[in-house]
């Protein structure tokens, strides 16, 4: 009878990455506790910041500084989350609209459960308090005035 | 018959070790831009992008060509990719002149890119296979067997692989894009450099290189309407075989006669040496010079190393000159050095080619090898139209 052959394939390598001026900027700006986004040829504002425009793909270059707060624009309820995740809790996971922005970025909803998230709802940032310079230094959002 | 189809522009990066200042959407734009520029066209004047990088586990970027669509201008845009391994940036350029030539796209950007300070390409190319055993031998290991085989039929003497990394050094000296610039390199250097793979000294590798390289292609109106001198393709061409059966020729392969073959066919050449006046050829360790020479039939077989010899391949006085930019051996950005020949060959025909051109260059060759020699890519372009 034949049988069936199995083998372990474990692939591992330190890759780096240059950040380059934009992306390099935005992940400085979330060390210090700023989110930028960037500004397009027609006025609207892109967070997270690209460095050529999406539709045109002229470079983008002026970067203004958005949020802490914005809107809900959508959301989804994660429980109980995967091994992966960053969050060892259940949690929401939202398209957040920050103010001075036109787009929205995802990112985790730090509230106890699906009840307390609505479409539409303020929200606000929550940061770690020791910071890299990684899109976690953001440890997500909770509705606004929950952190004071 | 096939839309005749011109090199509009060429843009090409400064070649170096790590270019920390720039992401990759900010490398391949340089190039682009500067192809673009050259080709005195805008992003709207292109109607298709075509990407060729080395495997996506160099920089472990998986599918770049979609992460990088907006610094190319392809939104919205018919946007490919091509895999062919190290001679990815020819067989790119072939794949993108053959949309022009087709008659399916007038304007074509097309280009390579590696960046290779962000990556491991021995470890990328000695990834372990399950149920299989891996020698982690990298490119030189692969290649050094197969050199000691050309040696031993053609009693070619030792120090011709030297030669050929001195020649190449001294022609990157007068190419601002090369990444080695070597002034004080002498050849007694290159000869005490650290054998790393017997027959293949330190020296007579090539280096680790960023950069990326692109072309603007164009149909013959776009070729006539330029305004400053196109290199029009004659010929270009792709073969493949498998890197391992019985009976393959490692030193000769038959994908890379094949291919010689039938671009020189597609060009009208039939005397390969006294028709073309540069040769920009994928010599990526010095002794595949005098071996692809012969393998493209630029001269009998057994003969390269004498063409080595005479000089006939140095920019001062050969009658061959082959990698004036100072080719792979000088700068290795690896999904780029392929379509770096064929940008080589074209500006040798635009006499675009400044301190490393061919006086009155008219036809010249670019040249891709990659994989376990097992992919070919080729073309040959000229300063007149094809007639055919």
């Amino acid at each position: 009878m034949a049988e069936r052959l199995r083998a372990d394939l474990v692939l591992e390598y330190p890759f780096t990455r240059t950040t380059g001026p934009v992306i390099g900027a935005f992940l400085t700006g979330l060390r210090e506790g700023i989110i930028l986004g960037i500004r397009r040829p027609d006025e609207t504002v892109l967070c997270p910041p690209t460095e050529y425009d999406p539709e045109s793909s002229v470079p983008l270059t002026d970067l203004v500084e958005v949020g802490p707060g914005g809107e809900l624009m959508s959301w989804t309820w994660v429980d109980p989350p995967r091994a992966q995740s960053p969050w060892d809790q259940p949690h929401g996971l939202g398209l957040i609209r920050l103010d001075g922005a036109d787009t929205p970025m995802v990112h985790g909803l730090l509230v106890d459960g699906p009840d307390q998230l609505s479409v539409g709802m303020r929200v606000t940032a929550r940061w770690r308090p020791e910071r890299e310079g990684h899109i976690a230094d953001l440890e997500g959002f909770v509705p606004e005035g929950a952190d004071q | 018959m096939a839309e005749r189809t011109a090199v509009l522009g060429v843009g090409q990066t400064k070649y170096q070790t790590t270019r920390g200042d720039v992401s990759l959407p900010g490398l391949v734009r340089e190039a682009a831009y500067r192809a673009l520029e050259d080709a005195e066209l805008g992003w709207d004047d292109i109607d298709a992008v075509v990407v060729g990088k080395a495997p996506d586990f160099f920089e472990g970027v998986m599918q770049p060509e979609l992460f990088l669509a907006e610094a190319l201008g392809a939104v919205g845009k018919p946007l490919l990719r091509v895999h062919t391994a190290g001679s990815v940036g020819g067989s790119t350029a072939v794949v993108a002149a053959s949309l022009v030539q087709a008659g399916i796209h007038r304007r074509v950007l097309t280009l390579g890119f590696e960046k290779q300070s962000e990556s491991n390409a021995t470890w990328a190319l000695s990834l372990p296979q399950p149920f299989s055993v891996s020698i982690n031998a990298g490119a030189g290991g692969y290649f050094s067997p197969i050199i000691r085989q050309y040696m031993a039929r053609t009693n070619a003497p030792e120090l011709i692989g030297c030669m050929v990394a001195f020649k190449d050094r001294q022609h990157a000296l007068r190419n601002p894009y090369a990444h080695l610039q070597q002034q004080d390199l002498t050849f007694d250097q290159v000869v005490e450099s650290p054998m790393l793979w017997e027959p293949i000294r330190f020296s007579e590798t090539c280096p680790s290189s960023d950069g990326a390289c692109a072309l603007v292609l164009g149909d013959e109106a776009a070729g006539d309407a330029s305004t400053k001198p196109v290199a029009w393709i004659h010929g270009a061409a792709l073969r493949s075989e498998a890197n391992n059966f019985p009976g393959r020729d490692e030193v000769n392969p038959q994908a890379s006669r094949d291919c010689a073959d039938d671009v020189f066919a597609q060009a009208g050449i039939t005397d390969r040496r006294g028709e073309i006046d540069e040769v920009e050829i994928y010599v990526p360790f010095s002794w595949y010079e005098p071996m692809w020479l012969e393998s493209l039939g630029f001269c009998e077989i057994g003969d390269g190393w004498k063409l080595v010899e005479e000089g006939a391949t140095h920019l001062d006085g050969g009658d061959l000159p082959v990698n004036c930019s100072g080719g792979v051996l000088s700068s290795n950005p690896i999904g780029a050095s392929g379509m770096i020949r064929f940008a080589e060959a074209a500006l040798q025909v635009r006499g675009m080619a400044g301190d490393h051109q061919v006086d009155g260059a008219r036809k010249a060759f670019g040249h891709a090898y990659g994989g376990g020699a097992q992919y070919y890519a080729m073309w040959i372009v000229g300063s007149d139209k094809p007639t055919s």
